[in-house]
């Protein structure tokens, strides 16, 4: 017994520091990047572990980016998205990777899929926008993999908006993702028109000028120049939509 | 207990000027410090980052690779250059305890590992200030916002770094207590932190609620319990570069942690060397 018993007591040791780092690891946890296993399994053993390790990783994921590139020029989807997914998940809080894997997934592999699939002469029109619209769908996924990973980061959120009105011809979809980027930390100064345009052109006139009205009156006025573009574009939709003249936004001194 | 602490402390100094005077020390000490210089002049190859994460990463992966090959090479060759030469069986044949012995290696190595990790840190420390100056001036010309970065941070981070090290040695200690060879332990010391850097994978499938067997529940819960959480240490990017982004009480958190995976393996390590046949 007598023998026994500073084992125990170093196994019992080990075993509280184990269920110490429980906690100390929930406190640091927001500080290292989330990388999912699932992400880095098809490119494990390339050299990608090192950067799961600790250090390195930001290099890891650069050279592992540039890696899809090569991928890219030889039009090798799986391989592309592979890499192109474990630079994410190596680096998640990059906006480059997110933006450029969702701009490859969403507007390039469909024209990859349609030339294996002999052409854009022999694959029905049909077809064609089944195959874009399948693929944007995955790109919209990973812009809002990123959106999540980089805390709404505005240029993800314009870029799925750009994607979900130039291949999925959904402007209301659109019109969400640009409303959520002006409500981001950082706004692109366009992203207001952008979604008033959005929602404009999918026939919510009256709204897409209600909003953009409550914008520019909120914020867009307070900035140093007025935003006189955005003001010249509401007072177009002010004409389309015959506002009264008493209910129009009232004339700045600045205006033409 | 002072005759104690002396003879400990007698190991630990020859320990320290025996591993300081090794080239592979002076290897990697320079291998790592030529990869901290030469991040400035590759941050070209740079996508998307902030340029000081870029040039942070470097000195951060020096730290953590190179440290690791050193706190596991030099752990098992100081503790098996001493039992092939048979040196420990003449240290040992006087009033010095195997415990004794064990802790000055320990003590020895780790304050060799200090000496390497806090020359890396300030060197980057040094060129992160440099190139901060720099990008201060270009910001000032175009109108954008400085970045910076915290050398309190720094500090702590290798402080940190400093402490994964020590855990690493008295892991690879307690492993090279109980094997016969040298290549045994760098083979299962390198096993060791790989699943230490990979064990929070194990501790969150274990917080998370699933429908996992017993079976794979008791792995998990026994591996996140023996192999230490070598990954809580890595939070390099954010005490450097957001530092306002962790609060002070979660490092402590850290260090408490660290500390008690240490002394837990040293006493582990103890126990198994005083069993051991020399």
């Amino acid at each position: 017994m007598h023998r026994v018993s500073p084992w125990v007591v170093a196994s019992l040791l080990l075993l509280g520091a184990g269920a110490y780092s429980e906690t100390s690891w929930k406190g640091v946890r927001q500080a290292v990047p989330e990388i999912s296993r699932k992400d880095l399994e098809p490119t494990l053993g390339q050299g990608v572990l090192l950067g799961i390790l600790g250090g390195l990783r930001t290099v890891v994921a650069d050279a592992t980016w540039l890696r899809s590139y090569v991928f890219w020029e030889r039009r090798d989807r799986a391989g592309c998205e592979a890499l192109m997914k474990t630079a994410c998940a190596l680096d998640p809080r990059s906006r480059f990777f997110w933006e450029n894997t969702g701009y490859a997934v969403g507007y390039d592999f469909a024209h990859w899929e349609i030339r294996r699939r002999g052409g854009y002469a022999k694959v029905a029109p049909d077809i064609q926008e089944g195959i874009f619209r399948r693929y944007a769908q995955l790109g919209l996924a990973i812009f809002e993999d990123g959106v999540e990973h980089t805390g709404g980061n505005s240029g993800i959120l314009i870029s799925a908006g750009q994607l979900a009105e130039i291949k999925l011809k959904d402007n209301l979809l659109a019109a969400a993702y640009y409303r959520r980027a002006t409500q981001a930390k950082t706004v692109p100064w366009f992203a207001y028109f952008m979604c008033a345009r959005t929602m404009w052109e999918a026939g919510q006139k009256k709204e897409a000028y209600e909003w953009y009205r409550t914008q520019w009156l909120g914020k867009l006025k307070k900035d140093e120049d007025g935003a006189p573009d955005d003001l010249e574009r509401l007072r177009f939709m002010e004409d389309e939509l015959k506002v009264p003249v008493q209910l129009r936004i009232p004339r700045q001194t600045w205006e033409k | 207990m002072n005759a104690r602490l002396t003879r400990t402390s007698w190991i630990a100094r020859i320990t320290f000027l025996e591993a300081i005077r090794q080239r592979f020390f002076a290897f990697l000490l320079v291998l790592s410090a030529v990869m901290v210089v030469s991040s400035v002049s590759l941050r070209f190859m740079d996508f998307g980052h902030s340029e000081l994460k870029f040039v942070a990463d470097f000195a951060f992966g020096g730290m953590f690779l190179f440290g690791s090959v050193l706190a596991l090479v030099m752990t098992a060759q100081l503790f098996f250059a001493e039992i092939e030469n048979r040196t420990a069986l003449t240290l040992l044949a006087k009033p010095l305890s195997r415990t004794e012995f064990l802790l000055g290696k320990f003590l020895g190595t780790w304050a060799v590992l200090g000496v390497f990790v806090f020359s890396i840190a300030f060197l980057q420390g040094v060129i992160l200030w440099s190139r901060t100056q720099e990008l201060i001036v270009l910001a000032a010309e175009t109108g954008r916002v400085a970045p910076d970065f915290s050398v309190s941070g720094l500090a702590s981070f290798a402080v940190l770094q400093w402490l994964r090290l020590g855990v690493v040695a008295a892991m690879v200690l307690m492993v090279s207590a109980v094997a016969r060879t040298f290549l045994f332990t760098v083979i299962v010391g390198a096993m060791a932190i790989v699943a230490g850097q990979l064990q929070w994978l194990a501790q969150e499938a274990l917080l998370k609620p699933s429908d996992a067997s017993v079976v794979t529940k008791s792995l998990l819960w026994i591996s996140s319990r023996v192999i230490p959480n070598l990954q809580q240490f890595n939070i390099g990017d954010t005490l450097v570069l957001d530092p306002t982004a962790i609060s002070g009480a979660a490092v402590w958190s850290v260090v408490l942690s660290g500390l008690f995976y240490l002394v837990a393996f040293l006493a582990l390590a103890s126990l198994a060397f005083r069993r051991r046949e020399i």
